[in-house]
């Protein structure tokens, strides 16, 4: 056993090959990306300056991607208007399905067999059609339902009649599509977040008088919460892109209204990934939401919470820093 | 006014069966104002399930039970039983603390919190006066200054500590322990039951299902050996610890003791 000077032992790290090759791969696609994205193409004409033997003449070039239309586009009225309208329906249809998937998923978990049954019927239905198919129907429910009256079923009874083609806007047929569609999934998820608390906790709020309804405000929810927020994290990240759809039943949202710019001026590509960044933009703003939401509702579940995605650079700095001077080990314990 | 009865839980032949099997068999038991009863037996002998129908966490389905001289989860009214409505059970469950074998902290609220949500939510006890008496209650428990902590960041000796102040934080005229101690490392037996003997010296009523004989023959007034759903012996714990008559309880004293 070789020592140093100091009766320490040097400690040479396992050698990650495959890692380093993997690496090399990453590196080489990411280049290409980048390089893609801001290769240039040449339009075919020629700029000159000058005239006669100082002319001088060289061919116009333009972005691949033609990122001065896309900025240009980003923040026109259109689609920052459409941006608004889609954030609006996801916020609309995200708080329906939300609510009504937590009415469902405590209705399913019913001892009571016609509302078990009732909130399994409506997730088998809502879960089992396409959620353009449900769009269309309900913007145009009209054909169907020329008027809404409320009333009791089987009774020539009516309290309250309401025209369906004069209540019901686009924008309205699609809040209600998306909400009722995603209330389905949204219950599984609460249903899952329930379940996912032990029974010990239920017996322990019992047992100190609790009735069924302060269990599960105070004692199951905010610990099934743990289990509820990163799958609906997904769903709002989804519902931001599936409100897209909307456009279908003519409501100008993000998409719909980069379409109706380039179906008039034809810059498809331009307009397309302008609408993209934006989305791209408002998921990470979600992403990070969620972050913290999931922070919050760890407490107590975890001894230590996880860091911040700061703190976790700053450890990592700190952990290349160490690397710098060779770790070597006296009489067992590892120095840095 | 009634004058109150001097038997804080009396048990006459209750039953209770689950899917077909007969847990209990006719239990009868007798805990006075201020007493102390252990239950022991082997498992699945139907300790825990008679003491979670002490408290209606299980619905007995025969025989009659009383806790402060009124029916469990019933009425008696002009000569019928009228079950009680969630409402009603809530209430006279929440003067009846329980300890669980598993602690049941709730894990996303904090040790003061744990001890104080029972109190504000049904007892309605203003915020401020309910953590001054969940901090006396700690105290009490010897765990003075653990407010802020999460049961996942305390020991099992101590989880169960907070579990009984968190019971005793509702006032309760007798306290239900079930096998409080069989989930704890060995050396951390010791502080739960100190607790608990103090709890029984300031004449609290207790009934404890315990493996610990050693408590049970120290603290408790009554020790009841259950076997099967049936209440074997019963008595005095020197006497019967000591000189069991019973050939079940001899058998089972043989491979505890």
């Amino acid at each position: 056993m070789s020592t140093d000077g100091d009766g320490s032992v040097k400690v040479v790290p396992v050698r990650h090959v495959g890692r380093w090759v993997g690496v090399a791969v990453a590196l080489v696609v990411v280049a290409m990306i980048v390089h893609t994205l801001l290769s240039r193409l040449p339009t075919g004409q020629k700029a000159c300056q000058g005239a006669g033997a100082t002319r001088v003449c060289h061919a116009v070039t333009e972005w691949r991607f033609s990122w001065d239309i896309v900025f240009r586009y980003f923040t026109t009225s259109e689609i920052l208007h459409g941006l608004l309208i889609t954030l609006e329906l996801t916020v609309i249809a995200m708080a329906v399905g939300i609510v009504l998937g937590m009415v469902l998923a405590v209705m399913r978990l019913s001892p009571n067999r016609v509302l078990s049954g009732s909130a399994w019927t409506y997730t088998w239905f809502f879960r089992g059609t396409p959620v353009l198919v449900q769009l269309l129907v309900w913007y145009n429910i009209a054909i169907l339902y020329p008027r809404v009256s409320l009333g009791i079923p089987f009774a020539p009874v009516s309290f309250l009649t309401l025209h369906t083609s004069t209540t019901f806007t686009a924008l309205e047929a699609a809040c209600i599509a998306l909400g009722l569609n995603e209330a389905a999934y949204m219950s599984e998820i609460a249903r899952a977040g329930l379940l996912s608390v032990d029974e010990g906790q239920v017996e322990a709020a019992t047992s100190i008088g609790m009735v069924r309804r302060q269990t599960l405000r105070y004692v199951i929810m905010p610990q099934a919460m743990r289990v509820i927020i990163p799958p609906t994290g997904n769903e709002v990240i989804s519902m931001l892109k599936t409100s897209s759809l909307a456009s279908v039943i003519s409501v100008i949202e993000l998409l719909g209204a980069a379409t109706n710019i380039y179906s008039a001026n034809y810059e498809i590509m331009p307009l397309l990934l302008t609408a993209s960044l934006w989305y791209l933009v408002v998921t990470t703003v979600l992403s990070i939401g969620q972050f913290y939401l999931e922070r919050y509702f760890a407490r107590g579940a975890l001894r230590t919470p996880p860091p911040t995605p700061l703190q976790r650079m700053g450890r990592d700095v700190a952990g290349i820093l160490a690397k710098f001077p060779s770790r070597r080990v006296v009489s067992g314990v590892v120095e840095r | 006014m009634t004058e109150t009865p001097a038997l804080m839980v009396e048990a006459v032949g209750v039953r209770k069966h689950f899917a077909g099997v007969e847990v209990l068999k006719g239990v009868d038991l007798k805990v006075g104002r201020g007493e102390v009863a252990c239950l022991i037996g082997p498992s699945g002998s139907g300790k825990s399930t008679f003491l979670r129908c002490i408290n209606h966490l299980e619905k007995h389905d025969a025989g009659e039970l009383l806790v402060d001289g009124q029916l469990v989860g019933y009425e008696l009214r002009n000569g019928k039983l009228y079950e009680r409505n969630d409402k009603q059970i809530c209430a006279e469950r929440a003067r009846i603390g329980m300890v669980f074998q598993r602690f049941n902290l709730f894990q996303h609220l904090t040790v003061l919190e744990n001890i104080t949500i029972g109190q504000v939510r049904v007892l309605r006890v203003r915020e401020d006066a309910a953590r001054a008496r969940a901090r006396e209650l700690l105290e009490r428990v010897g765990l003075a200054g653990r407010d802020g902590y999460y049961p996942a960041q305390l020991s099992g000796g101590q989880q169960q500590r907070v579990a009984i102040a968190r019971a005793l934080a509702m006032d309760p005229k007798l306290m239900l322990f079930d096998e409080p101690t069989s989930a704890l490392d060995p050396e951390l037996v010791g502080e739960v039951l100190d607790v608990m003997r103090d709890l029984a010296r300031s004449g609290m009523t207790m009934i404890v299902v315990t493996h610990e004989m050693g408590f049970a023959r120290e603290v408790a007034n009554t020790v009841y050996f259950l076997d099967a759903g049936v209440i074997e012996e019963w008595g005095d714990p020197r006497e019967v610890l000591t000189h069991p008559t019973s050939p079940r309880l001899q058998n089972f004293l043989s491979k505890v003791l």
